[in-house]
């Protein structure tokens, strides 16, 4: 029966004349493959290619610099990376800072988004204005943070000392290093949540709230019963997005602290970093970054889900 | 209709195009194998550096430019410039470029593209610390019939030709005839005492309890200046040396170079010392938040009158006594009056360190750009060239330049340099230089922040580099 159905289309189709304008001699599949393979090379050559190659050599010796053959060694930089203190105290900096920085960012993006959202005079402007600090290069704003926060010269400490306090080494002292990362990159990056979560109130069906007025519910009710669940989703998606930004944060660190005092504030990006090209250990080095992109994934895929239930609920 | 064609189909790259991407992919795994980490055909000739010819090969007449690769301060624009204007004089078709890149980048820069194999620098100024990695993985040449051919070696300290170029390492003080050459001295340095004189007197303290307790006494006299200014931060070399040149002058060492220990040597009783009078006694006289201070903080705040000694390269000395940089005087004689400069005070031992840097060859770079190269060095190892490199601002190490009026008239800091020469001591050149140097790096820093028990600081210092030269070559994190 299916067969029957199916040849008058496949010959109607083998009677219809060539599309106007279309190659005799490229098929429609031919056509595709055509449009798609330069995007599919360049997607194979710097991305697929270099993972592989990464993963390759993490089972190897390999340095990029010493002259000398790579020689198998199994996973003993994996057991090594996973069993050293070294990387275990980087992991604990980037897990205080992941959780600081996207805490403080999720709470400062959302706060803002709300109010901004109540205005109905200069939202644009306002908006513009606060993603101004997310569209420079991370390497700009940390140079201008590093001399605000300079104990002897920045502004930071000026105002300080106006007001009456005592200066503070911002940048130099093991508490304060790591809570200055954590205020740079919120500054910069708040206006990302923000972002996010003025769509998702923007979104918000307005006879919802009129729902709620004629039912004279509170201003706290309506934001606990209404603003949030309809926003929430969309400030996970945006928590995630920072979470595994912040997880490989190199720039901030390279610029403001070099990892200091001491490796207090080096994080595992950072450290990664000296591996592959201060030691030049290739191997290790790869190996350590497979192990990185294995955590993103596994925590992201359980993320996923929970956002899936989320939805289905 | 179009719809119902499809159905069933599968998706686009199909079977054999799956089957052909992953052919592809394993086709240029294989070959990335063959070229990098696999292949030991070309490596095991290059391991070592290739070696340059004795005699400097036919130069060309087209028109050439010669990079050099350096970091960001004032003598890579000074030795661009002097090049330029006499190096143009002997092969008008030749520029000079000095590429310059941030401190804290110089040795990546450097080494990530020796890693590939392919330099866009045909002259890398390397640190006298880099050599051992450069030169044990090929990526210089081996100069040593070059210079035995064109080079007056008896008219330098030994010292300083052995320090920029041999490879293994000379000990200090004395050079190997028999060992290697990889380089020669472009700029020699170590380190000057600058002191206020209208604050602590004429006379610099002799002794390194007397600097401490003038550094003290003037602090306490002056609110607003600090007693103390020098190297503290945990990039490039920073910490590592400030605590290297306190534990020389306490008697320490390092290591033991022969059996290449550290563990019992860095942090014997000299070394331990060394931190304690580091940490406990020089540190509280810095200004607050000094902690990731190098060259241009400690510049600035000399300029400033915001400190009452400070020790700083000579290389990087020059902008103190520059007017439009310093609020110490209108004139450089103001300046002077104010700011004196001597060579470092002795203790137990009478060390400075060793700073400066070397010209190198790159072994990838095309030959005629070698040979130039090396016409190069052979025309500014001259001595007249020598005298005028020191009369533009640059440190000799020829001793004839150094003793030349040219060159202790040109600041007030360079006789400080000629009266240091014979003193002087470096670190390690060996190929893990990166890794020992981050490691003591990041531990003094600690210790100087309060981020590490000084002690505890010290003796992971000895027990981290250990394992790093025991595991020479090896991986590891």
């Amino acid at each position: 029966m299916t067969t029957t159905k199916d040849h008058p289309v496949q010959e109607a189709h083998a009677a219809a004349p060539p599309a106007p304008g279309g190659s005799p001699r490229l098929s429609d599949r031919g056509l595709a493959v055509a449009f798609i393979s330069p995007a599919l090379l360049l997607l194979l050559g710097m991305s697929v290619f270099p993972l592989l190659w990464a993963l390759y050599l993490s089972f190897t010796d390999y340095s990029a610099t010493r002259d000398v053959p790579a020689n198998f060694v199994g996973v003993e930089n994996y057991t090594n990376i996973l069993t050293s203190d070294q990387v275990h105290q980087r992991a604990l900096t980037t897990l205080l800072y992941v959780v600081g920085a996207v805490t403080l960012q999720t709470v400062l993006g959302f706060a803002i988004a709300f109010l901004i959202s109540r205005r109905t005079h200069g939202r644009g402007a306002l908006t513009t204005m606060f993603l101004v600090p997310m569209m420079l290069s991370p390497v700009v704003v940390g140079l201008f943070w590093k001399f605000m926060l300079d104990a002897q010269f920045g502004v930071i400490n000026s105002m300080l000392g106006s007001l009456g306090l005592g200066q503070v080494e911002w940048l130099t002292r093991q508490r304060t290093a790591l809570i200055s990362l954590i205020v740079v990159d919120t500054w910069q990056w708040t206006p990302f949540i923000m972002l996010i979560a003025l769509a998702g109130l923007t979104a918000v069906p307005k006879y919802l709230y009129e729902a709620a007025s004629i039912d004279r519910a509170s201003e706290w009710f309506r934001f606990r019963h209404i603003t949030l669940p309809m926003v929430w989703p969309l400030l996970l998606i945006a928590i995630m997005f920072r979470a595994i930004e912040a997880f490989r944060l190199f720039d901030l660190v390279y610029i403001l602290t070099s990892g200091g005092p001491g490796v207090s504030t080096e994080t595992l990006s950072f450290h990664v970093y000296k591996v592959a090209f201060l030691g030049f250990n290739t191997g290790t080095a790869s190996a350590y970054g497979i192990l990185m992109v294995l955590v993103v994934i596994v925590l992201a895929q359980f993320y996923l889900r929970y956002l899936n239930k989320l939805k289905e609920g | 209709m179009r719809y119902l064609q499809r159905t069933g189909r599968r998706s686009l790259p199909g079977r054999p195009a799956r089957l052909a991407t992953a052919a592809i992919l394993a086709a240029t795994a294989l070959a990335a194998c063959g070229g990098g980490a696999g292949d030991d055909s070309g490596g095991a000739a290059a391991a070592g550096g290739p070696t340059a010819p004795a005699t400097v090969p036919e130069l060309t007449d087209d028109p050439l430019t010669l990079s050099f690769i350096w970091f960001e301060w004032p003598p890579a624009q000074a030795l661009e410039d002097f090049a330029n204007a006499e190096y143009s004089k002997e092969r008008p078709n030749v520029t000079i470029e000095v590429n310059t890149v941030p401190n804290a980048n110089w040795h990546d820069a450097m080494f990530t593209q020796f890693a590939a194999r392919q330099t866009d620098f045909d002259i890398p100024i390397l640190d006298s610390q880099h050599i051992g990695e450069a030169v044990t993985n090929g990526n210089i040449l081996d100069i040593t019939d070059f210079v035995n051919e064109n080079i007056e070696v008896d008219a330098y300290d030994p010292y300083l030709l052995a320090a920029y170029g041999q490879y293994p390492q000379a000990e200090t003080g004395q050079r190997d005839e028999d060992a290697s050459l990889y380089g020669l001295p472009l700029l020699g340095d170590t380190w000057t005492m600058i002191y206020r004189k209208d604050l602590i007197g004429d006379e610099p303290p002799k002794t390194w309890d007397e600097m401490i307790d003038a550094a003290q006494k003037c602090q306490d006299e002056n609110p607003g200046v600090s007693g103390l200014a020098f190297h503290q931060a945990n990039g490039s070399d920073a910490a590592a040396v400030t605590y290297n040149t306190v534990n020389g002058v306490y008697g320490g060492n390092l290591w033991n170079a022969e059996d290449k220990t550290v563990e019992g040597v860095i942090n014997d009783e000299a070394g331990q010392k060394a931190m304690d009078v580091l940490v406990n006694e020089m540190k509280p006289l810095t200004a607050k938040g000094s902690g990731n201070w190098f060259i241009d903080e400690v510049n600035a705040a000399v300029a400033q009158g915001k400190a009452c000694i400070a020790f700083q390269w000579i290389a990087a000395a020059g902008g103190l006594v520059d007017p439009a940089q310093s609020t110490l005087g209108k004139t450089e004689d103001e300046i002077l009056d104010k700011l004196g400069f001597a060579t470092l005070p002795t203790q137990d031992a009478d060390v400075v360190p060793l700073g400066g840097m070397g010209m190198h060859i790159s072994a990838y770079a095309p030959s005629e750009r070698q040979a130039e190269a090396l016409n190069f060095m052979k025309w500014f190892e001259q001595e007249d060239i020598q005298k005028k490199w020191a009369a533009a601002g640059g440190v000799p190490a020829r001793t004839d330049a150094l003793e030349s009026p040219e060159f202790l008239e040109a600041g007030p800091f360079n006789q400080v340099y000629a009266d240091s020469v014979s003193r002087m001591r470096d670190m390690w050149n060996v190929p893990e230089y990166a890794r020992l140097i981050d490691i003591e790096n990041t531990n003094v820093n600690a210790a100087l922040n309060g981020a590490k028990d000084p002690e505890q600081a010290l003796d992971d210092i000895a027990s981290e580099q250990q394992r790093v030269l025991d595991s020479a070559g090896g991986g590891g994190l």
